[in-house]
């Protein structure tokens, strides 16, 4: 009976442990096919990367209004499903002393740690990534750097010049290491990258364009609409006038009427003329600057012919016109003609829009830069600043009162503008309403020269 | 109570929009609870949160992702608030460093100033830095500072909750905010006034693995051997691939060890288990490290695997029975501590189970959840203790 009891029990421990070797093999299997079953979940999470960059990628551009944002939203959509720690955004940066160097754009889970702005890396691979088996030498030594992170995931773009690095603090992050398959994800997120910053590149580019064409068009056909006004005005007083001193009109003229008229159509024919004649000025602007003869002239000189010219226009506004007396031996490099054409129009501008009893004083000197500085300031009506630069516009006397009670072509100041352009030099208005307005041309340095001036003659005051 | 949520990888951004949705609660916020991701900068949030809100103290700290209904993840860019305006609901907090002294007696500490502060059956949620050191990978265990806590605080009618900060997944870092500012090694408690009760499930995920084998040596956390083998030894022919050196840590994604309370023999049920976490492995002495070193020699314990559809499964069950539980009563705030490894890219689960969670619990609940290193609440009917790989939530509610 005891015999027996032993055996059963003998049976039953040999039962048990049957049981705890198959409840632990089973329990292996269990454990390593769950094991491979979240595996398997964690790679298609992080493989989704790219897929999520792309579905993400009009979202981002829609949402971000400059190429330089999207950096910053991006590495956001990169971290948050590869679980990095850091990651960043570099470029390629041409240098004349380091032709390795790249510069961080954009930069991403660095806390209160300030990121690095360059890195140097010497001959930049296209794919890298470093595990704790990795020997720190280049280009371990520079990417590790990037981040300040041991274990990075690298890709670069040659073509583009843009690089996207990855980096963690542990090597096991979240669920494993970096490793070679994860060159798909790396370059398949620069990828989406380098493809939405060049769409929203081109994107703005075409904004721009269109607006530019928009403006320009809009430009044109106020141009057009200014042109046929101004050709039509004095042509209508050419014709209307001269119908009625025809032979055989029905008008009867007395001598004065007719003097009259044939001063109408006189003054009439000139602004028509003049009109042409800046038409035509403006419309070369573009090609006038190969043709300039450049020599160097005396700055007083050509400001005093100008003066001279327009001082008979200036007395009969009974306005004073002055020029100032600046460095004797002023000279700039200029085409006389086309200067002489500059200062007239700004001159007569200043005259036309400055009032009985106002003052225009027109002066040139030399700036501790070397620039040359040439001002007609007047204390006329002046304008609002807003309306500065529509006065530079052909045929954009600004709207008001005064608007079209002042004569001209209204191409004037376009033509002055496009003139100094062409010299080099730039053209700037200062106005206010009611205190007058200030014009100054600056010509560059390299256009300007104090001359040696000859000694004055014995007994000369 | 209201909720905040933001996320934004700037600091200023994050705090911005998770204030924004705070309301008119903002302007009336007596004490702010604030789960900020370990990427933003700490200190940044602490002064964008003192700009948006004034001299409001701030507790609560680093979390590695937040929950809410408006937005959850573990970016490290997210950022979660819950703002205390009612004066009749708002908790008081109390504050304890040292942990990188002593664990036990900064839980003692935190333990007796919550005593002297308790009359009636209270809710005390403790939120304390996980992570003593990076390198070595060292936690501050939550099992020393809650035994700490049970000591002092004694027999005092104290509902205890709480969480282990941590930074990210990887336990990298963690900080606290401490009230004034941004504090290391520090430990908060928030006891909620007499008037607020709290119901809470525990929601699991884990299920054995193995037959019973006994803890022969253990020293602490590290366990030496099971049934006389080295542990990893045991570990590794169970997955049947060899994990010691750099790749200890993956262990805590595959494995933990698991202790049944009560009846060893009684059916399986997954809220009889208090599982430990793997925190690493050394290939040269054979042994596993714990998250807790609160199992002792001649424990019999189990090796337990993670269950993603058991883990949902849990979810739904225990969301139901809140649900059941709160129906018709003046709920304050849902909330949910969840631990970081049952996110979907640590646990491989095919759905997050937070966002279960969030669209399960009845939607008139607010809701705010971080993820966290380690969950302590009431387990078995005893005092409360750390878990592991579980999922706390919390319903708040103002007691009738």
């Amino acid at each position: 009976m005891t015999e027996l009891r032993a055996l059963d029990l003998a049976k039953l421990e040999r039962e048990l442990a049957y049981y705890r070797r198959e409840c632990n093999d089973l329990g292996a299997r269990l454990l390593r096919l769950q094991e491979e079953q979240s595996q398997a979940f964690r790679e298609a999470r992080r493989s989704r990367t790219v897929a999520k960059l792309i579905r993400e990628a009009h979202r981002l551009s829609d949402l971000c209004a400059t190429p330089e944002e999207l950096g910053a939203s991006m590495l956001e959509v990169i971290v948050e499903n590869t679980l990095c720690d850091r990651a960043a955004f570099a470029r390629h940066e041409p240098s004349p002393t380091s032709p390795d160097l790249f510069r961080v754009t954009h930069a991403i889970g660095f806390g209160s740690d300030a990121p690095a702005e360059f890195a140097t890396v010497p001959a930049a691979p296209a794919f890298f990534l470093t595990t704790a088996r990795s020997v720190i030498e280049s280009p371990a030594y520079e990417l590790t750097g990037i981040l300040r992170m041991p274990y990075v995931l690298w890709a670069y773009d040659r073509a583009s010049g843009h690089a996207l690095i990855l980096g963690n603090h542990s090597e096991a992050n979240v669920s494993r290491p970096f490793e070679s398959g994860d060159q798909e994800l790396v370059e398949g997120a620069l990828s989406v990258y380098i493809d939405v910053l060049a769409r929203k590149q081109s994107e703005i580019e075409l904004r721009i364009a269109k607006a530019t064409a928009e403006e320009a068009s809009a430009l044109r056909a106020r141009f057009i609409a200014t042109l046929s006004h101004e050709l039509r005005t004095p042509l209508n007083a050419i014709i209307g006038f001269s119908d009625m001193m025809l032979p055989g009109s029905s008008y009867r003229l007395t001598a004065h009427q007719h003097a009259e008229y044939a001063q109408q159509i006189n003054e009439s024919g000139r602004l028509l003329l003049e009109l042409i004649n800046d038409i035509l000025d403006y419309s070369s602007l573009a090609k006038v600057a190969p043709q300039l003869s450049l020599v160097w002239c005396r700055a007083e000189t050509l400001l005093g012919a100008s003066a001279r010219e327009l001082s008979a226009l200036a007395m009969q506004n009974d306005v004073r016109l002055e020029v100032r007396r600046g460095e004797p031996g002023l000279e700039i490099k200029v085409d006389q003609l086309r200067f002489r054409q500059v200062m007239n129009n700004l001159i007569s501008n200043a005259v036309k829009f400055t009032g009985a009893g106002g003052s225009v004083t027109v002066s040139a000197r030399q700036r501790p830069d070397g620039a040359a500085e040439l001002l007609v300031r007047d204390t006329g009506v002046g304008m609002r600043a807003e309306d500065i630069p529509r006065a530079l516009e052909p045929f954009q006397q600004i709207d008001g009162g005064h608007s079209r009670s002042f004569p001209g072509t209204g191409l004037g100041l376009p033509i002055a503008k496009g003139l100094v352009e062409a010299h080099g030099g730039t053209l700037r208005i200062v106005s206010a309403p009611g205190e007058g307005t200030a014009v100054t041309i600056m010509l560059p340095e390299s256009v300007v020269r104090i001359a040696e001036l000859p000694p004055a003659e014995p007994g000369a005051a | 109570m209201r909720v905040g949520y933001g996320r934004s990888p700037d600091p200023v951004a994050a705090v911005r929009q998770a204030v924004a949705a705070l309301g008119t609660a903002a302007d009336n916020a007596r004490l702010l609870m604030a789960f900020s991701g370990g990427k933003l900068d700490p200190f940044a949030v602490r002064a964008a949160l003192a700009d948006a809100l004034g001299p409001v103290p701030v507790v609560g700290g680093s979390a590695a992702g937040a929950i809410s209904r408006s937005g959850s993840g573990y970016s490290g860019f997210e950022l979660g608030l819950v703002a205390f305006h009612d004066p009749d609901t708002a908790p008081q907090f109390l504050v304890s460093r040292g942990l990188e002294v002593d664990e036990r007696k900064a839980g003692a500490d935190i333990g007796a100033q919550v005593r002297s502060v308790v009359r009636q059956d209270q809710v005390v949620l403790l939120l304390f830095d996980s992570v003593a050191s990076t390198q070595p990978p060292k936690l501050h265990y939550a099992s020393s500072i809650v035994a700490g806590f049970n000591e002092a605080v004694g027999n005092a009618p104290v509902n205890l909750l709480g969480g282990g900060l941590l930074t990210d997944m990887n336990m990298s870092g963690a900080w606290v905010f401490d009230g004034d500012g941004v504090s290391k090694h520090a430990t908060v408690a928030l006891v909620f006034p007499p008037n607020v009760s709290a119901e809470t499930v525990i929601l699991h995920g884990c299920r054995p693995v193995s037959a019973f084998m006994e803890i022969t040596r253990i020293d602490g956390a590290t366990v030496y051997e099971l049934d006389g083998e080295p542990a990893l030894k045991v570990i590794e022919r169970m997955l049947g691939l060899p994990i010691g050196g750099g790749r200890g840590q993956e262990l805590s994604l595959v494995a933990t060890l698991g202790q049944k309370q009560g009846d060893p023999y009684a059916p399986y049920d997954e809220k009889s288990y208090v599982n430990r976490l793997i925190l690493s492995a050394d290939a040269n002495t054979g042994s596993i490290t714990l998250f807790e070193p609160d199992f002792e020699e001649g424990a019999l314990v189990q090796i337990m695997s993670r269950d993603n559809g058991l883990m949902l499964d849990s979810v739904r069950r225990g969301v139901e029975e809140m649900n059941r539980t709160v129906g018709g009563h003046d709920n304050l705030l849902g909330l949910y501590i969840d631990c970081a490894g049952r996110a979907s890219a640590r646990s491989g689960s095919s759905i997050e189970e937070a966002e279960l969670v969030v669209r399960g619990l009845d939607a008139k609940v607010p809701l705010l959840g971080f993820y966290s290193g380690v969950e302590v609440a009431p387990f078995d009917g005893e005092h409360s203790r750390p878990l592991d790989w579980t999922g706390v939530l919390t319903v708040l509610r103002r007691r009738q």
